[in-house]
């Protein structure tokens, strides 16, 4: 752990008076082998004239025969296509799932329905009683019962399915599985702990500043600013920070702009310029000790379907300049020391969230890797761009970290799968309501949180309101 | 160590009414952070043994902490009351240290954050310089950066012009770069020109003369010589404002009209005073000189292409002629001309608004006009109109704008005109000058 490697061994107290001529300890930053692998997740050409069936279709066709291969070893049945399908026999389909949901906003329903209807209360989650799940393939559908847990199926994922189709034409399902985890290179082994701090959520520009030293003082335990000698040795072997989208707050997308007059806003600054000069004298500071990944999010300037594609180096004129600083794309993955990282900022986790009834993000993380696929629901529930000859969120080898961002509590579980297969699930929380952010050990694949705390003006009364009870 | 710190200290804290932090002052006072902390340590105990003033202080402390079965690391800064209880919801403490001194009581934690925060940023270059940990990667490649920029800047200099003058593609990207310093430049003399009154317009006139051939060939040069004659015309410039300003508030006059005379003499003054120096004195030799090898050097630019594409003939004829004049004096009298040529060009284009605008009715302009030879008429009825109501000064001065146009369009006779033109114009000048020195005493 952070806190025992950090513990104070020997050395001079800060609480003395400074001893003489002593220059404070300097400690080397422990580096690592990096190789970004983010080629996968970089959109060249942008042609937004194509159909998202494709993405469907290349899906299916990527992961047939992997969910044909586990549907032979689990069932031993024939695998059938739906067109072959007969009644009453015992099989096994592989196809994508959809679920039709009277919830899911639709905005021509929402056009149809405007002269009267009320405006629907926001939904926190769109899954109900009455939805249909149905499974297809390349050229047929087939609404599916039985042993299935609808609410927690999500649309866009490709599964394999075992039962038999009833005379209704309904099909029953008596089993089903999924791709389940990829293999997964061997991690070597390091012989001294490092390393690499996960962060998300940073809301820079957001309206309450109280956020702010907490964020200065991760900044500066990073850099080996704050603590004692032994707290300074600690930061040093964190060896990289990676930031998982939403530097920026969501108060500085100025909706406004698009409906107020321009003669109104001619001379109001967007609310991210502020925001984004914060950013970039912050990333100078984090730059200038140690390597900063920087992924986009959400709310950061950058496109808004996934994968996103990296912030512009011209929005940080002063962190730019330091090779240290990464600016990557949003589904990020690469190798540090070894040891692969994958993740997102959280876009993936949340839309699942809201279309199914699993609501812990650690379990939806789980859920997409078992799923063999980032974010399942991409074209149909969150935004995407078309690809057409393959579907770049299917997950080909297992990493060893896999993180989501902007998570609303830090949780992380070290998944063991067989021949020494680990993989390590963590939920990045948003640093700007939770203060804290997580340091996950590559020797280890341990994660533990790093919180930050400072006393605020309600502190006394909080304490006073204890003392009353 | 001594302990001037604990006098820098109690200074800013009691004195400036600081907030001092450990960063904050490990970056006023260049030291290690860790000295800093315990510097700040030595001092709240320094005081508190005094226990003279009563100060606050705010701590760091961070250590293994447990939350709902979840341990983490846990950074905190605490009040000074709260924490030995912070310290005991530790399992494990790692550091404890002063965070900051001061003489207030914090209600919250916001102004630490206001007062780092602007430490940094004033040391941003330099922020984790005084840290305890060093990246040897994290080393900005700026200086690679410049370099690169800086070459690729520099590919388009001059000399690789003149090398590949053939090419027309290349001069024109040659070109462009050179030319926006000398916008720049320009747009900076214009600004101070503006900056001076109305009066001194007619000056600014004059700087035009001088800068005009800044404009026109547009290579590095030529602009490092118009700010020198900027400056010269503006320093002579402020000088006769003074007493011009007087000349002008004698006349007090309600309508319009009247200012415009009571200034337009004021204005040929102005012109008199400047082209008198410039003509006789050390300062115009250098500037004239300076301007003639700008002239020289842009003449061979332009020879091998920009001149002839940007700039009416005549003006690029006018040029070649000027460096072969051998004797300094004809070059003296000569480069004054063409400078004005060029300016008429310049004007031609940019500012003959402007200058209607701001009344600056002259000779010069007459010139601009003959540039354009048929517009010459139209010039000249502005001129006899401005200037009819003033003193006769104004109608010899006219004469001799006159006088030249007609003599320079042929081109082999340019210099000889030129001559004549500065004869006829500094008689002109000295004449308008008695007159203005005699404006000048009888309104006082």
């Amino acid at each position: 752990m952070f806190s025992d490697l950090s513990a104070q061994k020997q050395g001079s107290s800060l609480l003395s008076r400074p001893a003489s001529e002593d220059q404070g300890p300097v400690f080397e930053r422990l580096s690592l082998a990096y190789s970004p692998c983010s080629e996968r997740y970089k959109v060249g050409e942008r042609s937004f004239t194509r159909q998202y069936a494709h993405i469907y279709a290349a899906r299916l066709m990527q992961m047939r025969p992997l969910l044909s291969e586990r549907a032979q070893q689990k069932w031993d049945v024939p695998i059938r296509k739906l067109c072959d399908l007969q009644t009453g026999e015992q099989c096994c389909i592989v196809g994508t799932l959809f679920k039709r949901m009277d919830l899911q906003p639709s905005i021509l329903r929402e056009i149809s329905d405007e002269h009267n209807l009320l405006p629907q209360p926001a939904r926190a989650k769109y899954i109900s009683d009455t939805d249909e799940l149905i499974l297809e393939d390349e050229l047929q559908r087939i609404k599916l019962e039985g042993r299935i847990d609808r609410d927690k199926c999500v649309t866009g994922s490709v599964i394999a399915i075992y039962g038999a189709e009833r005379n209704d034409g309904k099909f029953t399902v008596e089993d089903f599985c999924m791709a389940d985890l990829p293999l997964q290179t061997p991690r070597p082994a390091l012989s001294s702990d490092k390393f690499v701090l996960l962060a998300s959520g940073l809301g820079l520009g957001s309206s309450q500043a109280d956020s702010m030293l907490g964020l200065q003082l991760l900044v500066d335990m990073v850099t080996g600013q704050l603590g004692d000698q032994g707290e300074q040795s600690g930061a040093a072997t964190i060896s990289r920070v990676l930031l998982a989208g939403n530097l920026l707050s969501q108060s500085t997308q100025d909706k406004d702009a698009s409906t107020k007059p321009k003669y109104l806003t001619k001379k109001t600054q967007a609310g991210t310029v502020e925001a984004i000069r914060l950013l970039d004298e912050l990333l100078l500071q984090l730059v200038a000790s140690l390597p900063v990944d920087v992924m986009p999010g959400q709310y950061d300037p950058t496109n808004y379907t996934l994968p996103q594609q990296p912030l512009h180096r011209c929005m940080f004129p002063l962190s730019s300049a330091y090779p240290t600083l990464q600016l990557t794309s949003n589904p990020y993955t690469a190798n540090i020391d070894g040891v692969r990282f994958l993740g997102t900022s959280g876009q993936n986790v949340s839309d699942i969230q809201k279309y199914s009834s699993m609501d812990s993000h650690l379990e939806i993380l789980e859920e997409t890797l078992r799923l063999r696929h980032l974010a399942p629901t991409a074209p149909d529930t969150l935004g995407c761009y078309p690809f057409y000859q393959k579907d770049p969120f299917i997950l080909e080898e297992c990493p060893h970290v896999y993180f989501s961002g902007n998570a609303p509590t830090f949780e992380s579980k070290l998944i063991k799968g067989p021949d020494g297969l680990e993989v390590l699930l963590v939920t990045v929380p948003e640093f700007s309501s939770t203060q804290t952010a997580c340091l996950v050990n590559l020797r280890t694949l341990e994660c533990e949180p790093v919180s930050f705390s400072a006393f605020s003006a309600d502190d006394d009364d909080d304490s006073e309101m204890n003392i009353s009870h | 160590m001594d302990e001037l710190y604990l006098d820098n200290i109690d200074e800013y804290v009691n004195d400036h009414d600081k907030i001092v932090t450990y960063k904050w002052l490990s970056l006023t006072l260049g030291v290690h952070v860790n000295t800093a902390k315990q510097m700040l340590y030595h001092y709240l105990d320094h005081k508190r043994k005094e226990s003279s003033a009563q100060l606050h202080a705010t701590y760091l402390v961070s250590g293994k902490f447990e939350d709902n079965g979840q341990t983490g690391h846990k950074v905190s800064v605490v009040k000074e009351d709260q924490l030995e209880d912070f310290k005991s919801k530790m399992s494990l403490i790692v550091s404890v240290h002063v965070y900051s001194v001061q003489k207030a009581l914090l209600k919250d934690s916001g102004p630490l954050y206001s007062v780092d925060y602007d430490a940094v940023k004033d040391n941003l270059k330099n922020c984790s310089k005084y840290s305890a940990i060093r990246c040897a990667s994290a080393v900005p490649m700026s200086s690679l950066e410049l370099q690169q920029a800086r070459e690729i800047h520099r590919a388009p200099s001059p000399e690789p012009v003149n090398k590949k003058s053939g090419m027309n593609g290349d001069a024109n990207v040659a070109s462009k770069p050179s030319t926006k310093p000398q916008k720049g430049i320009m747009g900076m003399f214009a600004k101070t020109a503006s900056k001076n009154q109305g009066n001194e317009k007619d000056i600014k006139q004059e700087q035009k003369e001088e800068s005009p051939v800044v404009d026109a060939p547009k290579s590095k040069p030529a602009a490092k010589a118009n700010p020198m004659t900027n400056f010269f015309g503006s320093q002579t410039a402020k000088k006769l404002n003074k007493a011009e300003k007087e000349e002008e508030t004698a006349p007090s006059s309600s309508s319009a009209e009247p200012q415009r005379q009571s200034s337009r003499p004021e204005e040929k003054q102005e012109a008199a005073a400047v082209e008198p120096i410039k003509d006789t004195k050390k300062d115009s030799r250098s500037k004239t000189k300076r301007i003639v090898d700008s002239d020289s050097e842009e003449e061979k630019m332009d020879k091998k292409k920009r001149r002839r594409i940007k700039k009416p003939e005549p003006d690029s004829s006018d040029e070649d002629v000027i460096p072969d004049s051998p004797q300094q004096m004809e070059t003296r009298e000569s480069t004054p001309s063409p400078k004005k040529e060029v300016e008429s060009v310049s004007h031609s284009h940019q500012g003959t608004s402007e200058m209607r605008t701001r009344k600056r009715r002259r000779v010069l302009k007459a010139r601009v006009f003959v540039d354009e030879d048929g517009s010459m008429v139209t010039e000249k009825g502005y001129e006899s109109e401005s200037y009819s109501e003033t003193e006769e000064d104004v109608q010899a001065t006219k004469q001799a704008a006159k006088d030249p146009f007609p003599a320079k369009q042929p081109a082999s006779n340019k210099q000889d005109e030129k001559k004549s033109q500065k004869k006829t114009s500094a008689n002109a000048n000295k004449g308008s000058k008695q007159a203005s020195i005699m404006g000048f005493f009888p309104k006082k």
